[in-house]
């Protein structure tokens, strides 16, 4: 029973009432989120292979049998085996102990990328929006004009001119997704600028900066979350590509991508590189995507009951 | 004494799980006679729109559970399937819903919209449906009607929108009519036009009319009888000069204290403190009680049933029972 | 008594400038050469329907819009050359009540950092402890219990959120606060609450008030003097008693007899009148009110009646200005 004892003068009855009407917390986004992800069979199991390859990228030194790195003559193209699970490539390399390694590559550029171009991409998309008028038509143009280039087109163009280093392939990806951050950006921050409470602080005196920073981004950061999440597993395929095609990672550093490729040249020696690094990529990026679906889920009001 | 054309008996509706279920319209129970204009007034969550959405069966269960007697010429309607419903739903019972923006369909021109109302309970032909249409027009007072009948509704403001949404509901000659609101989103000058136009039609039709809102003055002016709500409770039920005279509920008399007109000035307004409980949060006795200025301990343990006050006047309060003031 | 706001020849027109194909959009004349003064600590309310421009002259005297013509003054000092900067200073002076206790708060901040949020901006808060006691202050002034400032706004009804906004517009103590219809989305119960703060505050802070509302009977309670705007024009001004006892403008007049009243043993005539408002894109020549006018004559239309002076401090703008009880009026047929 939550009923209070009946109080004797004014100022404790408004006390009273008030408690009585004190509703208890809506469910906060991480509720929202833990709700829809123990609610589906396919995001538990997603959710359950996601945290495996963060796992097995933060820990492969210590899960990698082998230094990914060291060749051996006399192990050339073995099937698996006890000693080798997914068995060796044609420099006798442990084709296991790179894709353990190869999933840091894949881990750094698909929370780099995304994290970077969304940086990017908000503060691009919120000044457009909240400011308007030639500001808003410039950016507006540049983001379209980038947009106009399929990523990947994009990603092959930069890297083929700039050359595959880590850093050049995190600059390309960023640059290939800092338009769709951009664009969400500046939508979102042109329904918040409708809000009252963004008018109410204008009206009360808060400076333009501290509006955009305490009421402008807070706001419209659920969308940018979910789009992120969908760029990780977009990322981790564009860098996997851009090595297969020789332009990412740089051999012999291991990355799904060349472990496809190098398997490529060698596919009629042994063809489980191949398969190992195709299927982990298909099954990471189909887990991450999946995630990043139920997270949408969770944070639309419209779905979410 | 004559039969009553609508019989509401402990009409129970509620949200929720079973075990903790949020009762938003609790044991409400009256009648509309044939002809009769009723208001049914009350705050935000006071459960009015729910009782009238009820009656036709307009609440979703689940998730709202609905348990009570609705008897509406003699039949429970909450007995009826949905299709038996269809030909009281416009047809015996027209609703009028407080949203003239939204409860026409954009791409219906307004004549096609009534005409659809009339097609589906009369036999009456083409030609015949159009002369109708047009005098419902008239009827609610639409400029120019012949051109109008071919136009689509966001053409119309607002006003021009809810005369539409009455003519249909008052295509087939309703015994009731239930109006939700119907003049609140209007402009002033156009929600007297409107009443207006509404009183000439129950002149004419003389239907029924139960008028849901929360504005005392348009409840004045338009209805013969009362009924007080409060989170889900009647409180108070009479005819409309012996509720304005002598109002018996507290809530009442505070409503009718606080409200603002434009002759009388008050140097300080009444005020009733606090404001209205969430659904749920009030599960015994009188759900006005901590707001209350005469409240006494039996109002926290049971609710006051109701008590009669002359002929037309009833009260749910224990206080005005005992006859504190 | 002195002169504190002063609004002289103000104007706005909203110009669509999105490029689009097709017509160019209709330029919307929302406020239409408007002057008047607001003593200090007075109240001056705003009525008129939907789309008369009331809002919209209440955004253009903080400058939350910009006007196209006209100036606003405070205390003597135009406000409409001022630079962004010192505007923002300016707002300490000049505060704002919305009408939606809903949407503006911002759902995801506490009631303390909502309420401390203008004394943050004009560096008024020394430090924590001195903000939870400014808070508390200004929570228990509204009449809200100080123990809930860490509370969300969702927490807590209509009522109460509106008195939240109250005590973010008196943190910072100003001399003027723009009151935006603060109480027609509350329950009847409850605007009476909020009405009497409002008026407490008033008495004891001494800001003045522009109320704006399309309720008489608010007005009637709150204001010193009363602006009947129709069409983004002041139709009539002046002290309210003479205004509800004398309306000389045949809108005033008709506005006052159309609102409800609350009592079923008084029969009054009421003035119904035709049509619906024009749109602001449309204006009617002349008086822009001589479409739904009962007393419209052909010189209505040729010529926009000016303000007169009828009375000291009343004015009225109509070329048949009386106070005429208007009781032929047609009804709608």
């Amino acid at each position: 029973m939550n009923e209070v004892a009946e109080p004797g003068n004014a100022g404790s009855q408004t006390d009273n009432i008030f408690e009585r009407e004190a509703l208890a917390d809506e469910p906060t986004i991480a509720d929202a989120i833990r709700a829809v992800i123990f609610d589906r069979l396919s995001t538990k199991i997603a959710a359950v292979l996601v945290v495996v390859f963060i796992i097995t990228a933060v820990f492969a030194p210590t899960l990698a049998p082998y230094d990914p790195l060291s060749q051996s003559i006399l192990n050339i193209n073995k099937h698996p085996s006890w000693e080798h699970w997914l068995g060796t490539d044609q420099f006798g390399r442990d084709v296991m102990s790179r894709m353990i390694y190869g999933s840091r590559n894949s881990l750094i550029f698909g929370l780099l990328s995304p994290i970077f171009a969304a940086i990017l991409g908000v503060t691009l998309g919120v000044t457009a929006g909240y400011f308007g008028g030639i500001v808003d038509r410039l950016i507006s143009r540049v983001v379209d004009m980038l947009m106009a280039f399929p990523e990947l087109l994009l990603a092959i163009l930069i890297a083929a001119a700039l050359g595959g280093s880590f850093w050049n392939i995190v600059v390309v990806l960023t640059i290939a997704f800092t338009p769709g951050f951009a664009r969400v950006a500046r939508a979102s921050t042109l329904a918040v600028k409708q809000e009252p409470y963004v008018e109410a602080a204008i009206a009360a005196g808060v400076s333009t900066p501290v509006i955009i920073i305490r009421h402008i981004i807070p706001n419209i950061l659920a969308p940018i979350v979910v789009l992120m999440t969908l760029w990780a597993a977009s990322s981790i395929r564009v860098e996997a590509t851009l090595s297969f095609l020789g332009i990412g990672t740089q051999p012999p550093n291991p990355s799904w991508g060349n472990i496809i490729r190098d398997g490529l040249a060698n596919m009629f020696a042994t063809q489980w590189p191949i398969l190992a690094g195709g299927l982990t990529i298909t099954v990471v990026v189909l887990a991450i995507s999946i995630l990043g679906d139920s997270v949408r889920d969770a944070l639309d009001p419209e779905t979410n009951q | 004494m004559s039969k009553p054309l609508l019989e509401i008996r402990d009409l129970n509706v509620s949200f929720g799980t079973k075990d903790k279920p949020l009762c938003v319209v609790n044991d409400v129970s009256f009648s509309i006679n044939p002809g009769e204009a009723i208001g049914v007034v009350g705050e935000s969550g006071s459960g009015k729109s729910m009782t009238a959405l009820s009656i036709l069966q307009l609440v979703p269960t689940p998730p709202a559970r609905v348990t009570g007697q609705v008897y509406f010429d003699g039949k429970d309607l909450l007995q009826l399937s949905n299709s038996e419903l269809t030909s009281i739903r416009g047809k015996e019972i027209g609703f009028i819903f407080q949203e003239p923006m939204s409860s026409l369909n954009p791409v219906m021109t307004i004549g096609d919209q009534i005409d659809e109302a009339i097609m589906l309970h009369t036999d009456l032909s083409a030609d015949a449906r159009r002369v109708k249409v047009l005098e419902l027009l008239r009827l609610v007072g639409m400029p120019d009607p012949e051109t109008r009948i071919d136009v689509y509704p966001d053409q119309f403001s607002g006003g021009m929108r809810q005369r539409v949404v009455i003519a249909i509901a008052m295509a087939c000659n309703p015994k009731l009519l239930i109006a939700d609101e119907p003049t609140t989103a209007l402009d002033v000058t156009i929600q007297a036009q409107v009443l207006d136009m509404m009183l000439d039609i129950r002149k004419q039709y003389n239907s029924a009319i139960m008028l849901i809102t929360h504005d005392l003055g348009v409840v004045a002016e338009f209805c013969e009888r009362v009924i007080v709500m409060y989170a889900g409770h009647i409180l108070e039920d009479a005819d409309i000069n012996s509720l304005f005279a002598s109002p018996k509920h507290p809530y009442t008399q505070g409503l009718l204290k606080s409200v603002l007109t434009l002759t009388e000035k008050q140097h300080r307004l009444y005020q009733i403190q606090g404001s209205v409980p969430p659904p749920g949060t009030i599960k015994e006795g009188c759900p006005f009680r901590p707001r209350c200025p005469v409240r006494m301990d039996r109002c926290a343990v049971e609710m006051p049933p109701m008590k009669s006050y002359g002929p037309t006047h009833v009260a749910a309060c224990w206080a005005t029972a005992e006859g504190v003031e | 008594m002195s002169v504190l706001i002063e609004a002289k020849n103000l104007g706005k027109t909203f110009v669509d400038n999105s490029i689009r194909l097709g017509p160019k959009r209709a330029e919307v004349r929302a406020v239409d050469n408007v002057s008047f003064q607001i003593m200090k600590g007075e109240t001056l309310a705003v009525v008129g329907e939907s789309g008369c421009g009331k809002s919209t002259l209440g955004r253009l005297l903080l400058r939350l819009i910009e006007a196209t013509e006209g100036h606003v003054s405070m205390d003597g000092k135009d406000l409409t050359n001022l630079s962004r900067q010192e505007m923002r200073q300016m707002r300490k002076n000049m505060q704002m009540v919305f009408q939606d206790p809903f949407g503006s708060l911002s759902p995801r901040r506490t009631v303390a950092q909502i309420i401390s949020e203008p004394m943050d901006s004009f560096g008024m808060i020394r430090d924590k402890s001195h903000r939870r006691e400014r808070v508390a202050e200004l929570l228990e002034l509204v009449g809200l219990p100080a123990i809930y400032m860490d509370r969300k706004p969702r927490q807590f009804s209509g009522g109460q959120r509106q008195r939240i906004g109250i005590a973010r517009a008196i943190s910072v103590h100003p001399s003027f606060i723009v009151a935006d219809e603060p109480v027609s989305a509350l329950d009847v119960s409850i605007q009476a609450q909020i009405i009497n703060l409002m008026q407490d505050l008033q008495e004891s802070e001494g800001f003045s008030i522009l109320f704006i509302s399309h309720d008489l009977a608010v007005v009637r309670h709150v204001a010193d003097r009363v602006a009947v705007m129709y069409l983004g024009r002041i139709v009539e001004i002046g002290p309210k008693d003479q205004i509800y006892a004398a309306p000389h403008h045949p809108y005033t007049e008709a506005l006052l007899s159309a609102a409800p009243h609350p009592d079923p043993t008084k029969e009054i005539e009421r003035i119904v009148l035709q049509g619906d408002v024009p749109s602001p894109t449309d204006i009617p020549s002349g008086c822009a009110f001589r479409m739904r006018c009962p007393i419209a004559k052909d010189i209505c239309s040729s010529d926009n009646p000016k303000s007169v002076e009828i009375m000291p401090g009343h004015q009225v703008a109509c070329h048949f200005a009386a106070p005429h009880p208007i009781t032929n009026a047609q009804r709608p047929t």
